[in-house]
């Protein structure tokens, strides 16, 4: 135990702000990692998690906002909500499209809503102890899954096969634009746990719920995709096929998705020792959306 | 020994194959079983689409009046919309503004709108005329409705100039249903003011429409077109600032105004809150909290409700990322951010860009 405090990398911390991005939907096609329906239905569930989950992170935060005695952290809190919820809007704007091309995808999103606002909402505590111990909770899980979103950011900057593959421009451009800022602001998460709370226990114990929810979440999501595919006669998701387009480099590995888990669960863990605020930051300038939106808001409002 | 153990392998694998069966049967029909779904689900039915664009092709460029010029957009499956409807333009400086649709709602292959050349506006409606060539590819948002036709036992329009666009839908479907409507149509000349042709020929029977060229009469007489008017008649009127004063000012009791905000500085119809309601100053009461706070000319409401209530939250501050939405109890809002929904502006605002048209807002803070 030489080393038991996270060390922050403090070159790694950047200003957050929201970016009014936009995308225009109407050419990109149902199968937008052409031919690969399963790298793309597996790509796709974040459409169906990331807009009620992310909500959610925005209305648990915005109750912690008073539990905030830094003001460089909570300024950090205030550009990563306002990211959260555009990336929330993004992603949401996608399933009419979804819907259009024959995938409806309520079935499931109405589950999800109901786990975000229901199983994970405000619940009726009386207030004091348990109600924070609620909160307490709820601000842990967004610590985890947020190791997990700047991870996925950080793969999809890498995900170079993708691009061999002649993925799609729009979507490719959304997911980027997204994971450049998850990475961006992928310290916030954490900081926040460790600032209002910070217990190691509730860290391992959230960390197990989170990863469980994201692993049970993400298999029934593809299941539901492959088999109402319209276009797939008998569309199975599979343990195989995941680690075949692992390895191909479509999707993240079996091997780094592993050993992402001993380093959240270490003691001196900091998200600002994986992935590089250069790197998102130099997509950012590049990101089609991101350019528009930067023209967007200096010359309109 | 060897047959027990094989009946329970049978009996084993048996119940696992049921419970597979059954577990398929279930999440087949409810993809994440066990857990209920939100009986009105939110994701994906958001009317806000903040984010979704279309690129449209400008596939027609007519010149409809002196300095109008008429854009069709085409582009596949396009929602259906309803008079009174707009869409924002982003051009392609980046610069977005609002335009009343003024084609056919029912038409889901072109939206087509008209936009006024303004010479010293602030260059949206300069890049409309001379950019926005046959062939150009437009990025679109919308469209949306803040304008809408509501159910009235008759229709007054007092209309100036190029506000003339959302209006027009409104006649062709009021002309296409026999309700009572009247039009009272001023612009600086006949050759100006778009459409007149169209909707002389809508108002034929029985007088009503009235036009008024500023070379030829002078204003138009609006104390005149509203007065006696029966009760509950709709009032709608677009055009320029003095002329929805006038309307304001000689509306009867008992009868209900719309206003669209005419910004003559982008040349379209739909302004949305480019300094047209004012930023002076006015109080917001918090009423949660029991106190009163003074919103400054120039001062966001979200600024001076901070002072008071320093873990409010915001992010933006430009009104697009919503994090700052409060409920308003009482007082006329100026709405001035481009996510909220027609619904949701009724009760509610971003107070980090809206602010008040009257002199107090109250907020369920």
């Amino acid at each position: 135990m030489s080393n038991t405090q996270p060390a922050a990398v403090a070159s790694e911390r950047t200003h957050l702000k929201a970016r009014k991005v936009s995308f225009a939907w109407e050419k990109t096609p149902l199968h937008w990692v052409p031919g690969d329906p399963f790298t793309t239905h597996t790509i796709n569930v974040l459409h169906l998690l990331l807009p009620a989950g992310e909500r959610w992170f925005i209305h648990v935060y915005r109750q912690i906002l008073p539990y905030i005695h830094d003001d460089r952290l909570r300024e950090d809190v205030i550009g990563f909500i306002g990211q959260e919820a555009v990336h929330s809007q993004a992603h949401d704007d996608v399933l009419p499209h979804l819907r259009e091309l024959g995938l409806d995808p309520t079935p499931y999103t109405a589950q999800v809503d109901w786990f975000f606002e229901k199983l994970l909402g405000d619940r009726t505590l009386p207030p004091g102890r348990a109600s924070r111990w609620w909160l307490m909770e709820r601000v842990a899980m967004i610590a985890a899954i947020e190791h997990y979103t700047a991870f996925l950011g950080d793969w999809i900057l890498n995900a170079e096969a993708l691009d061999r593959k002649g993925a799609d421009a729009t979507m490719l451009d959304l997911l980027r634009w997204h994971g450049a800022e998850e990475v961006e602001h992928r310290s916030v998460a954490f900081d926040v746990f460790m600032h209002v709370d910070g217990g190691y226990r509730r860290r391992v114990r959230t960390w197990a719920a989170a990863f469980a929810a994201l692993v049970f979440l993400w298999q029934r999501g593809t299941r539901f995709f492959m088999e109402n595919d319209p276009t797939l006669l008998d569309g199975k998701a599979s343990f195989k096929a995941f680690h075949a387009s692992g390895k191909q480099g479509t999707l993240p590995s079996t091997g780094s998705i592993l050993r992402s888990v001993p380093s959240y669960l270490s003691r001196s863990y900091h998200p600002s020792q994986e992935g590089s605020t250069a790197q998102a930051v130099d997509y950012l300038t590049r990101s089609p959306a991101a350019l528009a939106a930067e023209a967007e808001t200096a010359k309109g409002a | 020994m060897a047959l027990p153990r094989l009946r329970t392998v049978v009996l084993v694998s048996g119940a696992a194959l049921l419970t597979r069966r059954a577990l398929k049967r279930r999440i087949a029909r409810s993809p994440l079983w066990p857990l209920p779904a939100l009986p009105e689900p939110v994701s994906g039915h958001s009317k806000r689409r903040a984010t979704a664009v279309r690129k449209l092709l400008v596939t027609g460029r007519t010149e409809v009046a002196e300095g109008v010029v008429q854009l069709r957009l085409e582009g596949p499956a396009l929602p259906r919309w309803s008079p009174g409807a707009h869409l924002d333009l982003v051009l392609p400086s980046g610069l977005v503004r609002q335009y009343s649709l003024c084609g056919d709602p029912e038409d889901t292959g072109a939206y087509t709108v008209a936009a006024r050349l303004v010479a010293d506006g602030r260059g949206g409606s300069r890049e409309v005329h001379e950019q926005l060539q046959e062939g150009l590819e437009v990025e679109v948002r919308g469209p949306r409705n803040r304008f809408p036709l509501t159910e009235a036992p008759g229709y007054v329009f007092v209309v100036g100039g190029i506000g003339i666009t959302p209006v027009l839908p409104m006649l062709r479907a009021l002309a296409a249903s026999g309700a009572e409507w009247r039009l009272l149509y001023g612009g600086r000349s006949r050759a100006s003011m778009p459409f007149l042709e169209e909707i002389e020929k809508l108002g034929a029977d029985g007088g009503r429409v009235t036009v008024v060229a500023q070379d030829e009469a002078g204003h138009p007489d609006v104390a005149g077109a509203l007065a006696d008017l029966a009760p509950g008649t709709a009032v709608y009127c677009c055009g320029p600032e003095p002329l929805m004063a006038a309307a304001t000012a000689a509306l009867p009791e008992g009868c209900v105004l719309h206003l669209e905000r005419f910004s003559a500085a982008t040349g379209g119809t739909a302004g949305s809150g480019d300094g047209s309601g004012g930023t002076g100053a006015f109080e917001v009461e918090l009423r949660r909290s029991g106190r009163t706070v003074p919103v400054a000319a120039g001062q966001s409401v979200l600024a001076a409700v901070r002072a008071e209530l320093p873990h409010v939250a915001y992010s933006c501050e430009q009104g697009f990322c919503g994090t700052c939405q409060q409920r308003v109890l009482e007082g006329e809002i100026d709405h001035r951010d481009e996510l909220l929904t027609e619904d949701e502006r009724g009760d509610s605002m971003l107070i980090c860009v809206s602010r008040c048209r009257g002199g107090r807002l109250v907020l369920d803070l």
